[in-house]
């Protein structure tokens, strides 16, 4: 005799029987046997996580890991800073970030292997490797799946929109799917698409619409059952309360914001989408993802950061700042990620390629520990040396923070449960 | 009782006999039918030996395993020696085995060789089913990418001599003894007599430790010469129908090898069952019922997964077939499953329902208010059947299937295939649908295509994916439904797929050759006819073979027609099923496979008579899909009610009910459009086209978007996206999309200008978006909510918006 293998150690395939149970009744016994890993989420050091997101691959030369003393072709035709963290250097355009760098953890060791811009933002917003087999849900749609909205607003939202295909549910259902603004916080007269009523409708006359729409809904309901049907009938009952709930409207409404605070964050696309990712954090969003910039500097790499570096500096660290100020640092997770960092050396075109060996993310705030200096990299930036970070080990460590076990499983279809990360630890280091 | 005919691999060796013998207690029901597994037994060698199967059936279609109080008789007793089920060879020599129970006989020949001779152990044969048997290599143990503690194996034992090398070679000594075998850290880490990541996995001195205490015995030896290939594996009984909770099933498992030879392979499957609520198999074959439903138990055997249908009714279960009309063999078909689970189908839909749904489902479009009085109120009693006939004549069926294909196709812009050629591509597929042009002519022109991406716009296919291994993939999974991606770095783990089966297919397109037409932006496709794929353990150059077919003679040939006249042909068993299953899916909400690109041994049809029967038709009818459409659209099947009754309220795979289902994003926008009088406009069309139309899967606007039209970034099914989210309950609720298209078509103001009353334009309105009159409820509500005001255009307006809102709008139901 040999022990049966336990469900997980299978991908089990095929269906849940069309007769007898239903999906969520099977997944229930299921969880009886014990069979697969289950915890329950409970809201850890942070209540929401600000994930920023530079789509492109962002050199860690030019921004949080300078190597000053490495030969030019490595080091860069860029300067470095100190930081009142002493010995931390960052790049010159990060004057400000470099004044609270005592806030931040820098990861100087990130490693993974996919060189290519679709697999490495695969890696960064699932914490999977790519596979032919499964799409793996985001961390945003994870956390939706984990814990319940708060104050009426969606739990994951992403400005302005969901940035690649990777930040959606993945195999988790569609109900977990981020909320999408429609539009850039920075454009004038920037509104949230189809928040407000439309022109001519005044609440009364929506309170007749929604009487209307009742009682048109009641046949229809009374003839007909179907779990399509129920999920439909959830997301309008979400936009209702979304619509009629002044606070949850009120979260988007970035002019709300004090004008000096608008100011301190810049007036463009880094300051107006911070800011609103630290207006919705605040008002109840659990996971806000946002991107900013192009960071794939083939060519001109000095140029390229030169134009995108200070804005985003002089934003960030005002999001720090203010977060500060408002006693939420402590609760709000803060990370910069990017698919990959850049080659070592300096290429033909006085650019950088893609380099997933090593490069930076930074983590703040939300149970991080500040003012460190995690991991490093070689003396030209190509190797980890101390402490390589993997993608599994860093989600599950924001996980951490949030209050999710990461080893926990999901249901996948097919019956597969897969687990949140495969196979991360927690790095303790990072955590205050 | 209808005894299904299976067109497996598997052979369906039902020998029934109707000779009744002998009285039987009325208390015992007797059998109708008695079978034995496997049909015939051969014995080679000392060690070879088969266990029996023994299955009756009842005459109202319930079986039950007998094997236990089966009589069997052996007419030659010396040359078998037989434990209970299971027969060894004794001396060489031909005989019967007679099989016995209530009242009838069955008899299976049997035939022993080399009764006395042993024969040697062999790593391939005998030592790497017990690494997948004891699931040694699979992804989550050693068969992992980077091993597990310190020890690799290949996954799913992909790479034989790469284990054997790492087990007697790697870390030497370490591994293996073979000065004292039972002391191999392999064996002693197995059984768990040390420490052990993965546990114990099997007993000492079992089956499986005795396989590699001989293997170690003999020197841990490689495989000398030619090993025979494992070709097919049979598990028996192919299928049963069980009574109640507990009521067990046997099952046997044997391979065929290349050398001829049968090996019973029970004791080395490994067994699965898709549907352990229903059905739980255990790790020696012996499937226990348990809560009603279906499932498919599989048992695995190296590369082979072979699968057994099983149905579990409650305990005497009574039931009662309501003798419903067939309207044609998609009926029958359906019903014989259905008798089989003991469910009665649903009532027919009214006419009201059956209108909306075949005009939604054939032309995208809902029936206006005249095409609805002339429907309901012809007496035809085929007027349904001639409904689906015009319906079929429409440009809008044409269109919703030009759009389909556009999918499979992924006919977009891209970074190689600028919005000129694009737009042609997209042409050419809507000549040959609109021209009703043969589906397999079609294909088949598709993917030989050569030429210029302008002057032969088909040729665009091999420009919107350019890397060889995924176009390779692409057409297994577009034109045969199978997902062959994970073959491409171990063999398939629940299908059937090997690497090799992998690279030879992608060596059809290892010589598609690329260059710059006169026109930059022009690509001229042609055959280079150089150009190989290697297997990547071994670098072999791997010779195109077809998916699951031959290995023909491409010497001088462009390979992709080679590859195309057999793709799209009856040749290839999965083109014309794929194909009525995509179909199917359309009109059902869910394939016969589901989801339709998701075909593998693993995931099996619910109803394979139907698949079949579907792709014969559609082969015979010159693969004209309207022809099948007719079929499907005519049977009673479609025509069903969403209502179901106690028997049926639970099945969601068997289709004895219909399925609401949600409009798609392109059908949700032109409704709202048609309904409201209102025109849109979209890239490339002219004002008032239909979203349907769009060519590029590039050209959204929100709404298409927000509703999930497929971008056609991939050849998925899932690209089309039905799932609702919130930005889509915003849009309808606040959003420009039905708001404002209520006030551009002033359908209301209109109304009221010709003086209709409120409570006729509520009736048109109705019409229009539901295809129904409102009900008496629904009349005494809207009027109290008329009854206060002055102005009754807001109001109408309002009951519009809630139309447009409603669930039942936005449902095919």
């Amino acid at each position: 005799m040999f022990s049966r293998p336990s469900r997980r150690d299978f991908l089990q395939v095929g269906f849940v029987g069309g007769l007898g149970l239903t999906l969520p009744q099977f997944l229930r016994i299921q969880e009886a046997q014990g069979a697969i890993k289950q915890y329950e989420s409970k809201e850890g050091t942070a209540k929401s996580v600000i994930f920023i997101f530079m789509p492109g691959g962002m050199a860690h030369q030019e921004t949080f890991d300078p190597k000053p003393y490495a030969p030019i072709e490595y080091r860069g035709p860029m300067n470095s800073i100190e930081t009142n963290v002493p010995g931390t250097r960052l790049n010159e355009m990060l004057k400000q970030t470099a004044q609270v760098a005592d806030k931040l953890a820098i990861c100087r060791s990130m490693t993974h292997g996919e060189a290519a811009h679709e697999r490495g933002t695969h890696n960064m917003f699932t914490g999977y490797r790519p596979s032919p087999a499964l799409q793996f849900p985001s961390m945003g749609s994870v956390v939706t799946h984990e814990f319940p909205s708060k104050n009426n607003l969606p739990q994951y939202v992403c400005i302005p929109n969901q940035p690649n295909e990777y930040a959606g549910t993945g195999y988790l259902s569609s109900s977990y799917a981020p909320f999408s603004l429609g539009s850039d916080p920075a454009s004038k007269g920037f509104t949230v698409k189809d928040l407000k009523l439309p022109g001519g409708v005044n609440d009364n006359r929506f309170t007749r619409r929604r009487t209307v729409l009742a009682a048109v809904n009641d046949h229809f309901a009374a003839k007909e059952k179907a779990d399509s049907l129920d999920a439909v009938d959830s997301f309008y009952q979400r936009a209702y309360s979304m619509v009629s709930s002044q606070q949850a409207r009120e979260a988007f409404n970035i002019n709300a914001e004090p004008d000096k605070l608008r100011d301190e964050y810049g007036r463009n696309t880094a300051g107006a989408r911070l800011l609103l990712a630290r207006r919705l954090c605040e008002a109840g969003a659990r996971f806000v993802t946002l991107t900013y910039g192009g960071w794939d500097m083939h060519d001109n790499i000095n140029r390229g950061i030169r134009g995108q570096l200070p804005a985003f500096d002089q934003a960030f660290a005002a999001l720090i700042r203010d977060l500060d100020r408002r006693g939420k640092l402590k609760d709000t997770l803060v990370c910069i990620a990017s698919e990959f960092g850049r080659t070592p050396k300096i290429n033909g075109n006085a650019g950088r390629d893609h380099w997933p060996k090593v490069f930076s993310v930074v983590l703040a705030g939300g149970g991080i520990k500040g003012g460190i200096v995690y991991g490093k990299s070689n003396s030209t930036a190509s190797e980890p040396e101390e402490d390589a970070l993997t993608v599994e080990d860093w989600a599950t460590t924001i996980y951490k923070c949030l209050g999710i076990t990461a080893d926990k499983e999901l249901m996948a279809p097919g019956d597969r449960p897969i687990e949140i990360v495969n196979g991360g630890k927690v790095r303790k280091p990072l955590l205050a | 009782m209808i005894i299904a005919s299976r067109s497996r691999r598997t052979l369906w060796a039902t020998l029934s006999t109707l000779l009744l013998t002998g009285t039987l207690s009325a208390a015992e029901p007797s059998p109708s039918e008695l079978s034995v597994y496997p049909p015939d037994v051969r014995l080679n060698t000392l060690r070879d030996r088969q266990s029996l199967v023994i299955q009756a059936r009842y005459p109202d279609g319930l079986t039950r395993d007998v094997t236990a109080q089966a009589k069997l008789t052996l007419a030659n007793p010396a040359l078998i020696k037989m434990e209970q089920n299971v027969l060894h060879p004794a001396a060489d020599g031909k005989t019967e085995v007679t099989v016995e129970f209530g009242g009838l006989t069955q008899k299976i020949p049997v035939e022993v060789a080399a009764a006395t001779a042993d024969r040697p152990i062999s790593f391939q044969l005998d030592v790497m089913p017990v690494f997948m048997r004891s699931g040694c290599n699979m992804g989550s143990c050693h068969g992992a990418a980077r091993g597990k503690d310190g020890f690799r194996l290949s996954l799913f034992g992909f790479d034989p001599n790469g284990d054997h090398h790492r087990l007697t070679r790697e870390i030497s000594g370490r591994r293996i003894n073979l000065a004292l075998p039972h002391e191999s850290l392999l064996v002693e880490k197995a059984i768990g007599s040390v420490p052990h990541s993965g546990g114990k996995r099997f007993e000492k001195d079992g089956e499986l430790y005795n396989t590699l205490i001989r293997w170690l015995e003999a020197g841990a030896p490689p495989d000398a010469g030619e090993v025979p290939k494992v070709l097919s594996v049979e598990l028996y009984p192919p299928g049963a129908v069980l009574d109640g909770q507990g009521t067990q099933q046997k099952l046997t498992v044997r391979a065929k090898y290349s050398d001829g030879t049968d090996r019973d392979v029970t004791s080395q499957a490994l067994f699965l069952s898709s549907n352990d609520n229903s059905a739980v198999v255990s790790p020696d074959g012996i499937v226990e019922a348990q809560n009603r439903g279906e499932a498919f138990v599989m048992a695995r055997f190296e590369t082979h997964t072979v699968g057994s249908h099983f149905i579990v009714l409650p305990k005497g279960l009574q039931f009662t077939w309501p003798d419903v009309a067939a309207n044609n063999y998609v009926d029958e078909l359906i019903y014989n499953k259905l008798k089989k689970l003991r469910i009665q189908p649903s009532e027919l839909c009214s006419d009201e329902a059956f209108l909306r749904r075949a005009y939604l489902d054939i032309a995208g479009t809902l029936p206006t208010v005249e095409e609805y009085s002339r429907f309901m109120q012809d007496s035809d009693p085929q007027k349904r059947d001639r409904l689906v006939d015009e319906l079929l004549e429409r440009k809008e069926f044409v269109e919703m299937w030009v759009m389909k294909w556009a999918e499979l196709l992924q006919i977009r812009t891209t970074r190689q295939v600028s919005y000129k050629p694009m737009l042609r591509y997209y042409n050419w597929l809507q000549d040959k649908v609109a021209n009703n042009v043969p589906m397999d002519k079609m294909v088949q022109e598709l993917l030989a295509s050569k030429g210029g991406t302008f002057s032969n716009a088909a040729t665009n296919y091999y420009q919107t994916e350019t890397a060889t291994l995924k176009v390779a993939e692409n057409v297994a999974q577009v034109f045969m439904g199978m997902r062959i991606q994970c073959a491409q770095c171990h063999n398939h783990p629940f299908d059937r797929w090997t690497m090799d089966d992998y690279y030879s297919f992608a060596a059809f397109f290892s010589q598609i050759g690329r260059k710059r037409g006169e026109d930059p932006r022009e690509v001229i496709i042609f055959n280079s006819g150089g150009g190989e794929v290697k297997h990547p353990v071994g670098g072999r150059v791997m010779p195109p073979k077809f998916l699951g077919g031959a290995t023909p003679d491409v010497a001088g040939k462009d390979r992709r027609e080679v590859m195309a006249k057999w793709l799209a042909s009856a040749e290839n068993p999965y083109f014309a099923k794929n194909l009525a299953n995509i179909v199917w899916a359309h009109f059902f909400g869910k394939g016969i496979i589901n989801e339709v690109d998701d075909v593998r041994v693993s995931n099996p049809p619910v109803n394979p008579e139907l698949l079949d029967e579907l792709a014969r038709r559609f082969t015979e009818y010159n693969y004209d899909f309207k022809k099948l459409v007719r079929d499907i659209c005519t049977s009673r099947t479609y025509q069903l009610a969403t209502q179901t009754n106690e028997s049926n309220e639970s099945d969601d795979r068997n289709f004895s009910h219909a399925t609401l289902r949600r409009l798609r994003a392109e059908v949700l926008l032109d409704s709202i459009t048609q309904v409201t009088d209102t025109k849109n406009k979209f890239r490339g069309l002219p004002l008032g086209a239909r979203a349907v139309q769009i060519a590029d899967g590039n050209t959204s606007t929100y709404f298409l978007k927000t509703f999930g039209r497929a971008s056609r970034g991939s050849v998925c099914a899932c690209e089309v996206k039905m799932e609702p989210n919130l930005s889509q309950a915003l849009h309808l609720l606040n959003g420009d999309t039905v708001n404002s298209k209520i006030q551009q078509g002033k359908l209301i103001e209109r109304r009221l200008n010709e003086k209709k009353t409120p409570q006729e334009i509520i009736d048109e309105l109705y019409l229009r978006t539901l295809t129904r009159h409102p009900t008496d409820k629904e009349k005494a509500a809207l009027e109290s909510v008329l009854a206060g005001e002055k102005d009754p255009k807001p109001v109408l307006e309002d009951v519009f918006w809630a139309l447009l809102n409603s669930r039942e709008f936005s449902f095919n139901h």
